[in-house]
């Protein structure tokens, strides 16, 4: 592996400083599970590697019901799934988190590190968007807010400019009953990356529908979720849904999956998703993940 | 520039010094001689490289050696205790949980692992935990069935 400095500072303010003055010729360790298989393969070629595992206040998920579910930057996936405030009050999340790589694997990622890598595939991206999440960015000019809905900007690509470092993410409260479901289609059951991920939330006359794999970044479906509103799901509604959703996606042909392929199961899977979440009722959350060949 | 690193391995406390570039996995095998520690794809996808930091299964190609710093690691020379094997190897033999081996060092860590958090796992467990553990002779029956039987017979300790 090619030749880096290693820098673990403990402080913000010594983090933002150092990304300041190196800017591209730094990169952040977080989880590293994608970082260091970049480094090998020399796709990412780093001066300087700063490690923000030591700064204290990113290791922390705190709810409340007043201002929802805050998770720190350096919170492994593990820590999200087997958090019992995660589990009972964002179930959607805990699931999702489970989907991505292995075991060994979600002791090291995070759900910060998921969306900064910035994946069309990354399997928190579409429960992330339908909870309609805030990004907490902070920088040499400040601290801002983004909606998770304008973090994705391309393949791999995010929002954040020169200095600048995701401190955590906000999931806001949701007031009333809702049920959610995060639907996975994979080549296998475990370890592998999604074909299509589909999120899907339904609170009073509200669907909101997001999607991940199917576009240079994950999306959120709003048209289809505005066809939906209000109406009362039959099976030419989920029909035109499907349709719909076809409207706003831009899928690929890749390793995974051809596009014809993926467009028959983005169709399959917001249709599934919609009748489980209506179906699922109050605040109970049915896991399911559709996934074929078991271990 | 190299750094001064103290861990715990196998029970035994280290300081050493490495460079940032090398994996943990490297730092084990070529500093200080742990072979039982295998390099499978080095991406993160075989787990054959599976060591326990803190008590958690971790990829050690994915690790930099740095990371470990203060930490507590065990690795597959640290389940024996000399002259008597850990339950769950003993379990690997009974069932003939081995083809060539090159994957069970990383199972087993997973197993013990699995285990030490949930002493009486299901079948399903079983497998969501050794999903992140390639074995390419297709020996998983055997060795799902080899982690349960532990289990019974006390495997978590």
């Amino acid at each position: 592996m090619r030749k880096f400095e290693y820098l673990k500072p403990d402080s913000i303010k010594e983090t933002i400083s150092i990304l300041s003055q190196y800017g591209g010729k730094a990169q952040i360790l977080n989880g590293g599970t994608d970082l260091i298989v970049g480094i090998r393969d020399k796709i990412i070629q780093p001066e300087y590697v700063v490690d923000i595992k030591a700064i204290p206040q990113f290791n922390k998920i705190i709810y409340s019901e007043q201002d929802g579910l805050h998770i720190g930057a350096t919170v492994t996936l593990n820590e999200i799934s087997d958090s019992k405030v995660v589990q009972r009050n964002y179930p959607i999340l805990a699931e999702a988190c489970k989907t991505v790589g292995s075991y060994q694997v979600r002791n090291r990622a995070t759900l910060v590190g998921n969306i900064c890598n910035a994946s069309p595939a990354a399997d928190t991206a579409p429960p992330l968007l339908v909870l309609e999440a805030k990004v907490n960015i902070i920088g040499p000019t400040g601290e801002k807010i983004v909606p998770i809905n304008e973090f994705f900007t391309g393949v791999k690509k995010n929002i954040l400019k020169k200095g600048e470092i995701v401190t955590s993410i906000t999931i806001p409260p949701i007031k009333d009953k809702w049920t959610g479901v995060y639907l996975k289609q994979g080549r296998r059951k475990d370890v592998d990356l999604a074909t299509v991920g589909v999120a899907v939330v339904c609170m009073r006359d509200e669907i909101r529908i997001a999607l991940g794999a199917v576009a240079p970044t994950p999306i959120r479906a709003f048209k289809t979720e505005e066809l939906l509103k209000g109406k009362i799901i039959n099976e030419s509604l989920l029909e035109k849904a499907g349709e719909s959703v076809l409207t706003e996606v831009l899928p690929i042909s890749d390793i995974r999956s051809s596009k014809e392929y993926r467009e028959e199961i983005i169709k399959v899977l917001v249709k599934r998703a919609i009748l489980q979440v209506k179906k699922g009722g109050g605040v109970v959350y049915e896991a399911q993940n559709m996934f074929y060949h078991k271990l | 520039m190299k750094h001064k690193i103290c861990f715990t391995i196998n029970c035994e406390v280290k300081e050493i010094e490495v460079e940032p570039n090398k994996t943990l996995l490297k730092m084990l095998r070529e500093d200080l001689d742990l072979i039982g520690v295998k390099e499978g794809c080095g991406a993160g996808e075989c787990g054959a490289c599976t060591v326990l930091v803190d008590n958690k299964p971790i990829n050690s190609c994915l690790m930099l050696a740095v990371e470990v710093d203060g930490k507590e690691i065990l690795t597959i020379e640290g389940l024996s205790d000399g002259i008597n094997l850990d339950s769950i190897q003993e379990s690997f033999l009974k069932h003939n949980a081995i083809q060539c081996g090159y994957c069970t060092p990383g199972m087993v860590m997973s197993a013990k692992a699995l285990l030490n958090r949930n002493p009486h796992p299901t079948e399903e467990d079983v497998k969501e935990a050794l999903a992140g553990n390639l074995c390419r002779c297709t020996g998983y029956k055997r060795i799902v069935d080899a982690v349960l039987d532990a289990a019974k017979k006390g495997g978590g300790k």
